[in-house]
């Protein structure tokens, strides 16, 4: 895949960066249809407005654009997807808006939520993990207050469900018969499968063969869900290019289900709202248990739909400190790892302009965890402008220090996380004592850990853990 | 084989019938004819059947049910000795009848410990995820929907959300936070598949106590997994190789384990058998079911259910989505039991259809013997069902015809585990598909617009592998 200097379509200049530590590197976008066998041309979206040669310097008139009409995020986000998609994404974005404020829709989702999903998820206090942290950091005995949104409880198990139902239900309001979606570690390809057996929809789920290895039970499920498994060589950033080929080729017919905030608009918008039910309970849940709001959120970061579910009710509450943990696999230095905010550089990936692990050539690299959910060489849009504009930090959890905390978590409260979860769990060792006696840190445990049990045992746990 | 020391199954010895004398004086209830086991089944103490300690005690009791006449269903259940109707009671060793009666003591005390009975609310809401919802099951409803356009309505109480992904959780929560209570750090639990072994090991990382899972080496062997889990979790799990190194001796080894250690040790069992009082408490503390259902159902409808199904191994799940609609006669109540192989088949789980009564772990009941006495090994693809006794009220609830039992083969749980799974998007257990099967049958008899909650005891990620193996996806 050679480069195209995306910014010289059409004789617009260069626009002008802050001096950073990295550069804007040019990148073609992966896996978009070869139909016609010319090279994607990126074509940015024709409605006239602030362009990327508009970058918004840092400012704290206006911190937190939150998605213009064009789907940007500041310089992050965008439509950068071939014409023959322009309007299926405009179709989309005039239905999501659409129901975004139907009133039939809303009941109709929230019972689901309720009935079917299982919401709300309790705001658990986590005492003997909280204990344990006093423990070990204090002498006084005071400290912070641990408590997890327990997202696991979900049907399904994870988060992913929230937005699999409601993408869904637009699905068949917009008369197509057939979803397909693409997953990692399966989450996404079994909510998807189970919202789809719910409300007749046909599902085909595209996963990397290794993932289909490492996260077989989810495979099984899917099968069990009706929905069609299709391997694809490789892990998830394949198996999204190939849905969206597929998507792409029976376009009348076909929605396709993205699992998280990344895609061209309006799919980040899309994925973060229905997820945003995770972080407006939190906040209700919040003042009824201790009468104030979290100071602190937690959550693992792999493209970022879990991280914006909880973050982005408290977006504009400053006084909210927002921690994303990505993967740090074998080390930030090892080169196998999937920390893309840590060690990324900017570019334009599946759809949206935002950081992404990538080499000098400009070509995608190839990340690694022990969590597959974060194996993600990109990263939402949103999540990129939350960090860039500094209101949210973000850092680093290596496998080891993963599986750790996922075992601490089962030994001390009986809940047994999902790897990816496991990494969020995994800094509260270095975050805790930083923290104020009685500060109130909300981790999201975005999901339950039994897809994980081959991958413990493979990693050859001793067989009696005391 | 003769075990020596302790009891292993709680069958009285071979001369029981002549120590059941002192009750032929004013029995509430006719002392059944059981065969007398053979010696070699028998143990070196005898099981006696101490009930009341004082007579006028057990008169007053007698003249009371007199009092409430034939009527069965003005019958306290369980009454003070234990029973329902002639079910139930306490066949236990000496050693453990303390341990029993403190147990029931404590039981009674916290039933009205506001202090207990907030903190339990506040973990079956904010750590298993109560209250859990009353779904209505569109697509099920529309499978079943006649070609004149009635029939039932379908609801499924989603106890496959909770925490652990099935209704254990509920009881083995209740006893947890009991033992502590109690003063007791140390939890034993025997299992079989591992579920109720992973649901005792979850609640014991809770609340940070000590626990010690017997499980057959066989069954550890075939569920490694769940061994797994439960090591992580922090338990300490136990092998055992003594006879067909499966449930039924990994009950006898956690019950010799408990005699031994009764003061420092509580015995959490998973279902609605064992001896008095365990059949009521483990009821009771699944009661939240029903009782949640109930108000769902006023919220949902403005009435009650019109039937109730669940699957029946030892009960639990059935018993406490039914015990809140026990005295509500208009509803109805059916459980469904594992047919396995089929009934003929001699491979089966099917313990009230098939069943004779006799005593089994603690408590008569009706369970699945030959004509000697002996237990006959059951059969079901579902491991929660595969249980040759089955609770005592359950028994009652037949002998009374208050609740209906009908069973289901292997294959019908099967393929109704594929097809709510296609249907709904919710994979059953294997378990909880023996109810759903039970619906082709139900639902054609019934009227139009009949509500039926069926209780969706626990999801089916475990079975995964086992169902996959059979259907062809």
């Amino acid at each position: 895949m050679s480069s195209t200097k995306i910014f010289q379509v059409r004789g617009q200049p260069l626009p002008r960066f802050p001096v950073r530590n990295h550069r804007m590197i040019n990148t073609v976008v992966c896996g978009f249809p070869i139909i016609s066998h010319h090279r994607v041309s990126n074509v940015l979206s024709r409605t006239s407005g602030p362009f990327l040669g508009y970058v918004p310097a840092r400012t704290d008139e206006n911190p937190f654009l939150r998605g213009d009409s064009n789907g940007r995020f500041g310089k992050f986000g965008g439509k950068f997807v071939p014409e023959t998609l322009m309007s299926c994404l405009r179709d989309l974005e005039d239905e999501f808006n659409f129901v975004l404020s139907d009133h039939e829709f809303q009941v109709e989702f929230t019972a689901a939520l309720r009935d079917y999903v299982g919401r709300e998820t309790p705001l658990y206090f986590a005492e003997r993990l909280t204990q344990h942290y006093k423990n070990i950091a204090r002498t006084t005995g005071d400290g912070p207050e641990i408590y997890l949104k327990r997202e696991d409880l979900c049907h399904g198990g994870s988060h992913k469900i929230n937005n699999a139902l409601a993408q869904a239900m637009i699905a068949r309001r917009l008369g197509c018969s057939r979803v397909v979606a693409a997953t990692g570690s399966g989450q996404h390809g079994v909510a998807t499968a189970a919202a789809c057996a719910k409300l007749s929809l046909e599902c085909t789920v595209f996963m990397g063969t290794t993932d289909i290895e490492k996260q077989s039970s989810n495979v099984l499920s899917m099968k069990l869900l009706g929905a069609q498994v299709k391997s694809v060589q490789g892990t998830f950033q394949d198996a999204s290019s190939e849905a969206i080929r597929n998507w792409v080729g029976k376009l009348e017919t076909t929605y396709y289900l993205p699992g998280t905030v990344v895609g061209p608009h309006p799919s980040p918008v899309m994925v973060r709202e229905f997820q945003s039910v995770i972080g407006k309970e939190t906040r209700r849940q919040a003042k009824q248990l201790w009468g104030g709001k979290p100071d602190v959120l937690v959550a693992c970061v792999g493209s970022g739909s879990n991280a914006l579910g909880l973050f982005h009710e408290f977006v504009r509450d400053e006084d909210v400190r927002l921690v994303g943990v990505e993967a740090a696999g074998l080390g930030l230095d090892s080169g196998k790892h999937s920390a893309t905010l840590a060690v990324g550089d900017v570019g334009v990936y599946h759809g949206s302009m935002s950081y992404l692990l990538q080499d000098d050539q400009g070509q995608i690299l190839r990340p690694h965890s022990i969590g597959v959910g974060l194996e993600y060489p990109g990263v939402g849009p949103e999540i990129s402008f939350l960090k860039e504009s500094g209101r949210a930090e973000f850092c680093t959890a290596t496998d080891q220090e993963a599986i750790q905390a996922c075992m601490l978590l089962s030994r001390l409260e009986g809940i047994i996380p999902a790897l990816e979860t496991s990494h969020a769990l995994a800094i509260l060792e270095k975050l805790v004592p930083t923290l104020r006696d009685g500060a109130k840190v909300v981790v999201n445990c975005s999901g339950r850990g039994d897809k994980d049990i081959n991958t413990l045992i493979q990693r050859g746990m001793p067989s009696s853990l005391c | 084989m003769a075990t020596s020391g302790t009891a292993s199954t709680f069958r009285p010895s071979v001369s029981a019938s002549s120590r059941l004398t002192h009750l032929r004086s004013s029995p509430p209830f006719k002392v059944p004819n059981f065969t007398p086991l053979p010696s070699s089944r028998s143990h070196s103490f005898s099981v006696s059947c101490t009930i009341a300690k004082d007579p006028t005690f057990l008169m007053a009791e007698a003249e009371k049910t007199k009092a409430a006449g034939s009527d069965p269903t003005l019958w306290k259940r369980p009454d003070s000795f234990g029973r329902f109707g002639k079910f139930g009671g306490k066949y236990v060793p000496e050693t453990l009848m303390h341990a029993l009666s403190e147990l029931e003591t404590a039981f009674y005390s916290l039933a009205t410990d506001d202090d207990f009975q907030r903190e339990l609310a506040g973990i079956l809401k904010d750590y298993v995820g109560r209250e859990s919802p009353l779904y209505f099951a569109e697509r099920l409803t529309e499978h079943y929907r006649r070609e004149n356009g009635e029939g039932p309505l379908i609801y499924l109480k989603r106890e496959d959300l909770n925490h652990t992904g099935a209704h254990k959780i509920n009881n083995a929560v209740a006893q947890a936070l009991l033992a502590k209570r109690l003063g007791k750090r140390r939890i034993i639990a025997e299992t079989g598949a591992g579920q109720h072994g992973v649901a005792t090991a979850t609640v014991c990382a809770r609340f940070g106590l000590q626990c010690i899972i017997y499980m057959g080496a066989q069954d550890m062997e075939r569920q490694a997994l769940n061994v797994f889990r439960m090591r992580l979790l922090g338990a300490e799990v136990r092998g055992v190789h003594s006879g067909t190194a499966t449930l039924k001796d990994a009950t006898s080894e956690a019950i010799r384990d408990w005699v031994t250690n009764v003061e420092t040790t509580h015995y959490i069992l998973g279902s609605v058998a064992g001896p008095h009082p365990y059949p009521m408490m483990v009821r009771d503390f699944h009661a939240v079911i029903g009782k949640e259902t109930r108000r769902q159902a006023m919220e949902k409808w403005g009435g009650k259910p019109d039937v109730l199904v669940a699957c029946v191994g030892g009960g639990s799940n059935a018993m406490g989505l039914f015990h809140e609609f026990v005295d509500d006669t208009e509803v109805r109540m059916i459980g469904v039991e594992a047919a396995g192989f089929g009934l003929d088949s001699g491979k089966h789980a099917a313990t009230l259809t098939k069943g004779d009564v006799g005593v089994l772990h603690g408590a008569m009941s009706y369970l699945l013997q030959d004509d000697d006495g002996q237990i006959i090994e059951p059969h079901s693809i579902s491991a929660g069902l595969d249980y040759p006794g089955v609770g005592p009220e359950h028994s009652f609830l037949k002998d009374m015809g208050r609740a209906e039992y009908y069973s289901v083969t292997d294959e019908e749980a099967l393929e109704a585990f594929k097809r709510v799974s296609r249907l709904e998007g919710i994979i059953p257990a294997l378990e909880t598909s023996h109810a759903l099967a039970h619906l082709e049958k139900l639902c054609p008899t019934l009227p139009d617009g009949a509500r039926v909650v069926l209780n969706f005891s626990g999801r089916g990620d475990k079975d995964v592998q086992t169902a996959i193996k059979y259907l062809e996806v």
